[in-house]
């Protein structure tokens, strides 16, 4: 190929169609190429939607009724997951309808307590969604703070801040989060502990990973311009270096998501998740786990649950790391 | 600077990080309000005189920072040297010495080292699983890139990343013990114990019953490294297979089955070193549940059981000596790393 060649090419490039390689416009309009990762985006989507509707179901209840046993969506619909039904009402550890001894009226059937698994499945969605949201937010917020200010500083204050991020780093995520849901709860461990456990333990990934973007940033024109008239370190970090090492990290924490909603399922399954009588997959698989033997389809469902979800988070998260990185297909 | 040295000075490096590891589960064991001893006999009425017996023998009479000074055996030295106050203070972690478990009356240490070979066998084999069936598919999904070959390792890739491995686990063993009833469901076989322990009659028999165990955890277990490895295998096949010098050894006419062989493989392989190193923490966190579904007595099931027993001493030497397995771990793979790359330098001296 010619040189004058190329040079054409190049222009025709960037002449009509011409989009800034990185930015939102760039980035979404290649997701929306992308057949896996839309298709991510539909079940994070659904999921997402399952549990807004469940979420506000159940504090609307709440607040109106003024008891957690009035929900008004589920009780026109299903038994609701948090009621136990009367005694004698309805078969114990029922199994689907398509199992023999099972019916239509309870698809799924029913768990331990005699209450229906279906809608058990569907309001455990909140538990895993918002909890995997929120606290892979937190590491990623605890994590962002942390790698910018060692990558930004240098020094003694990264030599201190890495070394600390090493040794939490060190220590298993869900080994760290079950030892502080349990200790820190004073021994009555609820699932927000479990959520800033979890924040606590993705700092390390999050501080890496911005800290060695930080390292580049910090030497661009801009921020040296920045500085050369004046800025306070704190505003050059807070509006030049942050949102320009941002990129990789968001991708990072689509992807970790996934994980904070395996660690908390592992935490609910040992019993220091979220606690009975909640509906939470975990703690639905720590149930079911006893009844392997005679009921078999109890232990199926929760966990597909969580399959779907996380395949979402990652199947969207591949997408945005192939829109952001044109290195990597 | 050779290989010994930067071996040295890896575990010099691992130091600063093994005391925080000691501080940091020392401050959140004891971010819990009360005294271990009065959650120990909460339900029994015991006198004043027998809680103080008690706490005097397990140290917790002390201020806190002495108790931590006690723990990691910084006051067994300053005894040692006739520091006052410190006359009769007890080895501790830098001695080797864990504390004394309250619920087993025993020393921390005996119980880590008839629970931690388990956990370790359990992990060793799940990263052999990982490895074997890994690599080949990455470096055929890389060779049939965009082919049915390519999508299959990529849809297994995907699910193994996105499923619980301990709800894997289960799915075995419903299929595979309660089902089809091939397998055993839990507990370990282990090879290290005489056959009669079990009532087996060779040692041939023994190992039999060993890998006959230990298949269904492995593979819960090694699912999720499986599908990382198997990722970034495939990648790094890729970007090797693209490098100038295969495009060369092409030209020049080298059968493709060579190149793959010669040129593209063994580069490939660092990435995956690395990532066995990183994926440990996930390996001992799912090691946890692996123990816990198929009844394995090892270091995770010890951790469960010392805080459902509020066994602080445990709890706390459990969580720091698999946090311990893990920087050793991360230090034996950047060794790997550095005996298979010769590019690595082994960094300066100081």
């Amino acid at each position: 190929m010619a040189i004058g060649e190329q040079q054409t090419q190049e222009d025709e490039d960037s002449g009509s169609e011409f989009e800034p390689n990185v930015g939102w416009r760039h980035t979404l309009s290649k997701i929306k190429d992308d057949t896996t990762a839309r298709f991510g985006l539909y079940v994070i989507a659904i999921v997402g939607t399952v549990a807004m509707v469940t979420t506000i179901d159940a504090n609307l209840s709440t607040i109106t009724f003024g008891r957690v046993e009035n929900f008004t969506l589920a009780e026109s619909v299903w038994y609701h997951p948090e009621r136990h039904p009367d005694p004698g009402t309805t078969e114990r550890r029922m199994p689907p309808f398509f199992v023999e001894g099972g019916s239509l009226e309870h698809p799924l059937g029913t768990d331990r307590n005699g209450r229906d698994y279906i809608s058990r499945l569907v309001y455990g969605t909140r538990v895993s969604f918002f909890v995997g949201i929120v606290a892979t937010g937190l590491g990623m917020i605890g994590g962002t703070i942390v790698g910018a200010v060692s990558g930004y500083y240098g020094g003694w204050v990264d030599d201190v801040l890495m070394r600390a991020v090493e040794t939490l780093y060190a220590i298993p995520p869900l080994v760290l989060v079950i030892v502080f849901t349990v200790f820190v709860s004073g021994g009555d461990p609820d699932i927000i502990y479990a959520v800033f456990g979890v924040g606590i333990a993705f700092i390390p990934v999050f501080a890496r990973l911005i800290r060695s973007r930080v390292l580049s940033v910090r030497e661009m024109d801009y921020v040296e311009a920045a500085r050369a008239t004046g800025v306070k370190d704190r505003d050059i970090l807070r509006r030049h270096v942050i949102p320009n090492s941002f990129a990789p990290v968001l991708v990072l924490a689509t992807l970790q998501i996934g994980v904070t909603i395996l660690i908390v399922a592992g935490l609910s399954f040992l019993g220091y998740g979220a606690q009975p009588p909640t509906p939470d997959w975990g703690e639905m698989l720590r149930i079911s786990h006893q009844y392997m033997h005679s009921n078999p389809w109890m232990s199926i469902w929760p966990g597909l649950a969580i399959l779907i979800t996380i395949m979402g988070f990652n199947l969207f998260g591949d997408g945005l790391q192939d829109a952001l990185d044109p290195r990597i297909k | 600077m050779g290989l010994l040295r930067y071996t040295l000075n890896r575990f010099l490096q691992a130091i600063p990080v093994m005391f925080g590891i000691a501080v940091i589960t020392f401050l959140l064991v004891n971010s819990m309000p009360g005294n271990p001893v009065d959650v120990m006999l909460a339900e029994q009425d015991a006198s004043p005189e027998l809680i103080q017996a008690i706490e005097e023998r397990y140290g917790l009479d002390e201020p806190l920072h002495i108790q931590f000074l006690n723990y990691i055996g910084f006051s067994w030295f300053l005894a040692q040297i006739g520091f006052p106050g410190f006359a009769d203070a007890p080895p501790g972690l830098l001695q080797g010495d864990l504390g004394l478990s309250m619920y087993y009356e025993r020393p921390v240490s005996d119980l880590m080292l008839t629970r931690l070979p388990p956990t370790l066998l359990l992990m060793m084999s799940a990263f052999a699983f990982a490895l074997v069936t890994a690599i080949p598919l990455g470096v055929l999904a890389a060779t049939r890139r965009n082919q049915p070959a390519d999508h299959v390792s990529r849809i297994v890739a995907l699910i193994g990343v996105s499923t619980p491995s301990f709800w894997i686990g289960i799915m075995l063993i419903i299929l595979f013990s309660v089902q089809l009833g091939w397998l055993p469901s839990g507990r370990l076989v282990y090879p290290w114990r005489d056959p009669s322990h079990y009532g087996y009659g060779s040692t041939l028999e023994l190992y039999y019953q060993t890998v006959r165990h230990l298949i269904l955890p492995m593979i819960a277990l090694g699912t999720l490294q499986m599908a990382t490895i198997m990722r970034v295998e495939r990648s790094s096949m890729i970007e090797s297979l693209q490098k100038e010098y295969v495009k060369l050894a092409r030209a020049y006419g080298v059968s493709e089955r060579k190149i793959l062989r010669k040129h593209a493989f063994r580069p490939s392989q660092l990435p995956v070193v690395t990532l066995v190193g990183l994926n440990l923490t996930s390996a001992i966190g799912g090691a946890v549940l692996i123990e816990m579904v198929f009844s394995i007595n090892g270091m995770g099931r010890l951790l469960i059981q010392s805080i459902q027993t509020h066994d602080y001493q445990l709890v706390l030497g459990t969580t720091v000596v698999i946090g311990f397995v893990f920087v050793i771990g991360v230090i034996i793979t950047d060794i790997a790393y550095a005996y298979i790359d010769p590019r690595v330098s082994y960094g300066e001296g100081s």
